[in-house]
């Protein structure tokens, strides 16, 4: 096992910028947390999941695909360095699996893999989270993980790409350590899980009424926020700027939240209310994707609770749906639990 | 990969967040997690801030018209044309034949020199911009109550609050981010009036929705407030120590029981005191609104009827509470704030006092200042085509499409000798222009905006601007020294803050570098100040808080067997005021491609219209044709249309009457008729 102090670590990342367009959690001028580079902010490796989603870095908010003039079509360069991202959660790894499946399904995305084929991705876990909370390992599922403890990091390289990096490193012997870590890591999951589950069966079972949509589109300012902060949201809309001397096409961040999103060109739109739309961003995750892709696609990341101005993010919605209509059913079976008291489950 | 924390540029909320670039270029928007007002989150027009910055219609280089047609010129070019221009009319007509438009878009430090460059250089009060518009009637209704036209309190402040009064404001819609902070209220426990004939998002959440007729305002109030007062629900105790000309205002509204205001109002009574027991129980009651208020031709009455209701009730001065207008652009309480005013220099120092115009003679370096009385923008169009405004220079306002009737705007602007227009985009004014001087936008530039709770902050430059643009900061420098005013050298905006600083007690603690991260409130007065989130705490700032009594008057326009209904015009959430940065953003233009008029269901089914079907929508002033939204947003009888679209220009329709005060026209209400298109 290697390790480092997160001076050490620091070190290690800046080293490495020849060969890597290194990314990192910083710290921007007003304090908000970012994926950014050593050289525009200082590190802040503490604090947990980032605001933004780490998987921007390969599926930008606004990216080109081509530049056309004169009969030429130019595909966007592919960048000089391969990217190093650290951030990850071990729950981002798990988005960061779903959509990278996603957009390898045929057709292939080539635009995605550009970046991310040649990148080498690092998790950040163990005791770094919100006010020194305990961050789920991630154990593979990555090239590099970063788990603290007592001040230190430790180093585990599952890919060649990871092993690459850190072979200057020395190597250590404190087995017993990380098998405490991974212990925690197993413990410290359980409540939202069982939320996600529940609120799942219940909209497989159809036991949400119209009238909690209506509801809850009732409180959705359109903002989008929610889309686009979700790590496992794929959806993109074309854009083609024209001017005389040549057409730029790009693709940008779309959200479902949105009344164009399936309006259809003669007007009609299936999703054509703020009830059906907050109704399918729910569903999407917690149904549809489970028997297309059979499994849920929502990871529990908590950002687009964070980033809703009006309060429902998907796992306030699940709370909301599991505490209001989850009493006559038998969902919450993990354990073997028929009745739930719901007040003693979820948070 | 670069972030620049920046400034929203679409609404006065004041959002911040980081534009995130890349080789040059813009490639996203991430929130500030930190920010007292966005707090992580942005609404859709903030996600997409982003997305105009480099569109391919961005003007690149000064134009100059040349035997009709525009011709690329160089800066040193234009600059000089501009100046010889502008002083030849000066020398020919006099100063007064000269308008400047200033833009509530631009930075403070902008609007200042703008303001600067009119009075200093070219000898005129007649600067003024486009809070004529929109909240004109605020700065002379609240002033004149309060000693202050600003929001009493913070957006902070809804928290506290345990009844929040929302008149005349759609505001999920146009304040987004205050919008979704009044639904945490409401689900915190706060009760919620909205008083709005449109069925807006909020009335959902509403404890109390008032449809009342459009224009009925003072009749309302009054009517609420005699109801507090008959009840004995006043706040004596607030009255006695704080106010003053009480016993006009009670003599006033005792003539104003529920029963007369309903039948004006088209309300019940009952609802009418419902409304009035709602507020006056309140611990903590806060007044919101925003031009549903102030866009009528008894816009100031509006203002003085709903901060009569604060003092009366005792609502002013203390957390959760106020008279709370909403500033509509990002930076149009900052617009003001500059002087960008006729009447005003920067910090409401009177333009008529001549120690103040002594003092700024002195601060600017100049021998006088102009002491006639300037001229309001919607005036000065009137003035223009009237032959007395022969010159405008227009700094990123588009006063075709935004002005009412807008064959009296084009008429205006066409019978000027010289228009200048100085943008980002060729708008539909700018192609009238003999002149335009292609502008820098808020990604290119340094400055501060000031928000609607008179939060001051930093605008930073993330990108360079396309071509040949360039700030308007520097523009406005170039063409005063142009003009024979050669003192004018700053190296940066922060030294143009230093000297409004200087100058205005108002802003007299503002620095950049006490603006991290997230700026100050004014008052904010020296430079250990800590700014001021709520107003009028001790005392008002013109001392006693005074009760101004108004009468009802009706409406300029009112409908008739002829134009049987009331149009009322407004905003889409999606789209920016004439549609130039959001129109060429590729989501929002998405979501709403084209002008439609809403229209209730009753009176389409009468009219044999259905949805999405083509209307023509005629007033005595235009006819516009435009797709039919079927909705019960709007009662039966009234239509409502967004303004942004020029192939539906709403302001072809609107009435060209004005405030007799602030001079705001009467957006609000106007007589139409409306028919199928076979
Ligand atoms: S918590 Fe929200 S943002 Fe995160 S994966 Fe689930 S749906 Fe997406
Ligand atoms: S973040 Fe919330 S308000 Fe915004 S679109 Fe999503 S659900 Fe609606
Ligand atoms: S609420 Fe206003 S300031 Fe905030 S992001 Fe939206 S438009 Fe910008």
């Amino acid at each position: 096992m290697k390790q480092l102090s997160t001076h050490q670590l620091i070190t290690l990342f800046a080293s490495l910028e020849g060969g890597w367009d290194v990314r990192l959690p910083v710290r921007l001028p007003d304090g908000t947390r970012a994926m950014g580079k050593l050289s525009d902010a200082p590190p802040a490796l503490l604090g947990g999941p980032l605001p933004s989603k780490p998987t921007a870095a390969f599926f930008p908010q606004e990216e080109q695909v081509f530049m056309a003039s004169e009969g030429e079509i130019r595909p966007s360069p592919t960048p000089e360095r391969p990217l190093l991202v650290a951030g990850f959660t071990a729950r981002d790894l798990e988005c960061l699996r779903f959509i990278d499946r996603f957009f390898a399904t045929a057709p292939r995305d080539d635009l995605y893999f550009r970046c991310r084929e040649t990148a080498l991705v690092a998790a950040v876990t163990g005791w770094c989270g919100p006010a020194g909370s305990f961050m789920k390992m991630a154990q593979g599922g990555c090239d590099l993980e970063l788990v603290r403890d007592q001040d230190e990091w430790l180093l585990l390289s599952y890919t060649e790409k990871g092993m690459s990096v850190t072979r200057g490193v020395p190597h250590r012997h404190d087995e017993g350590r990380l098998e405490r870590l991974r212990q925690l890591s197993t413990t410290a999951t359980g409540a939202d899980e069982l939320l996600l589950r529940s609120a799942a069966a219940l909209l497989r079972d159809d036991l949400i009424p119209d009238s909690f949509w209506r509801e809850i589109g009732d409180r959705c300012i359109l903002c989008t926020g929610c889309n686009l902060v979700c790590p496992t949201c794929s959806c993109f809309g074309i854009r083609d700027w024209r001017s005389a001397a040549q057409t730029q096409r790009s693709r940008i961040w779309d959200s479902c939240q949105l009344e164009g999103f399936m309006r259809e060109a003669g007007g009609h739109n299936p999703l054509g209310s703020e009830a059906l739309r907050s109704r399918r961003r729910i569903h999407h995750k917690l149904a549809a994707d489970l028997l297309r892709w059979g499994e849920i696609s929502c990871f529990l990341c908590g950002r687009c609770d964070a980033a809703c101005p009006t309060g429902i993010g998907i796992v306030s919605v699940m709370k909301e749906m599991v505490s209001r209509y989850g009493k006559t059913t038998t969902y919450m079976t993990q354990e073997g639990v028929s009745t739930v008291d719901r007040s003693s489950r979820i948070r | 990969m670069k972030r620049t924390l920046t400034v929203c540029p679409y609404c006065g909320t004041g959002c911040m967040f980081y534009l995130v670039s890349q080789g040059g270029r813009l490639v996203g928007v991430e929130p500030s997690s930190t920010h007292p007002v966005s707090r992580g989150a942005l609404c859709v027009k903030g996600w997409n801030a982003y997305a105009f910055v480099h569109h391919p219609d961005r003007l690149t280089t000064p134009l100059i018209r040349d035997h009709g047609e525009f011709r690329p010129a160089t800066w040193d070019e234009a600059i000089a044309t501009v100046a010889t221009a502008l002083k030849s009319v000066q020398e020919r007509h006099g100063a007064d034949s000269l308008m400047f438009a200033s833009s509530a878009k631009a930075t403070n430090e902008e609007n200042y020199l703008l303001m600067k460059l009119a009075r200093g250089v070219f000898g005129t009060n007649n600067i003024d911009h486009c809070a004529r518009l929109c909240h004109s009637s605020t700065v002379t209704g609240l002033t004149e109550a309060f000693g202050s036209g600003a929001m009493t309190n913070s957006i902070a402040c809804l928290d506290d609050s345990d009844l929040i009064f929302v008149i005349g404001s759609n505001t999920t819609e146009q304040h987004p981010l205050i919008g979704s902070r009044i639904m945490n209220a409401v689900r915190g426990g706060a009760r919620l009036i909205v008083a709005d004939n449109r069925r807006i998002r909020l009335s959902r959440h509403a404890d109390l929705h008032l449809r009342h007729n459009n224009g009925s305002d003072v009749p309302l109030l009054n009517a609420m407030m005699q109801v507090i007062i008959a009840e004995g629900r006043a706040d004596r105790a607030f009255m006695e120590s704080r106010t003053e000309n009480y016993p006009a205002l009670a003599a006033t509204v005792a003539q104003w029981p529920p029963e007369r205001a309903a039948a004006v109002t088209g309300l019940t009574p009952e609802e009418i005191v419902a409304a009035a027991r709602l507020f006056a129980g309140a611990r903590a009651a806060m007044l919101v609104y925003s031009m549903g208020i102030t866009q009528h031709s008894h816009g100031v009455d509006n203002v003085r009827s709903c901060a009569n209701l604060a003092l009366l009730t005792g609502n002013v001065g203390r957390p959760g509470a106020g008279v709370n207008p909403l500033r509509g652009q990002n930076n149009v309480q900052g617009g003001c704030d500059m002087g960008a005013l006729p009447e005003f220099y920067s910090g409401y120092q009177q333009a008529a006092d001549p120690l103040v115009r002594e003092k700024f003679a002195r601060g600017w370096g100049v021998s006088s200042l102009p002491a006639t009385p300037g001229l309001p923008l919607t005036r000065a169009m009137n003035a223009a085509t009237e032959g007395r405004i022969k010159g405008m220079f227009i700094m990123g306002e588009n006063p075709l499409l935004s002005d009412p009737d807008q064959a009296h705007a084009l008429r205006a602007l066409e019978s000027l000798e010289l228009l200048v227009v100085q943008d980002i985009f060729l708008t539909e004014t700018a192609r009238l222009a003999h002149l335009v001087l292609p502008a820098a936008c808020f990604a290119e530039k340094e400055g501060t905006f000031t928000n609607t709770e008179r939060r001051v902050q930093r605008v930073r430059k993330a990108v360079d601007p396309p071509g040949e643009a360039r700030p308007d900061w520097q523009i406005l420098c170039d063409l005063a020294r142009s003009a024979g005013y050669k003192e004018i050298s700053y190296a940066a905006p922060h030294e143009i803050m230093a000297e409004i600083a200087a100058l205005t007690p108002l802003y007299g603690g503002i620095s950049y570098d006490r603006l991290e991260p997230h700026g100050l409130q004014w008052p904010c007065t020296t430079s250990d100040d800590p700014g001021t989130p709520i107003l009028h705490r001790e005392h008002f700032t013109r001392g006693r808080g005074r009760f101004i009594p108004v009468e009802y008057r009706p409406s300029a326009e009112l409908p008739d067997e002829e134009y049987p209904f009331v149009l009322t015009t407004g905003r889409s959430y999606f789209h920016w005021h004439t549609g130039s940065m959001t129109r060429r953003t590729h989501l929002l233009d998405r979501e709403e491609r084209s002008p439609f008029v809403e229209l209730n269901p009753h009176d389409a089914a009468r009219m044999g219209v259905r949805e999405r079907e083509m209307t023509q929508v005629t007033s005595r002033r235009g006819s516009i044709l435009l797709a039919a939204r079927v909705s019960d947003i709007v009662p039966p009888g009234v239509l409502f249309i967004p303004f942004h679209f020029v192939e539906g220009a709403a302001n072809a329709l609107t009435n060209n009457v004005l405030d007799p005060e602030s001079s705001i026209p009467e957006f609000k209400v106007c007589a139409v008729s409306i028919r199928r298109v076979p």
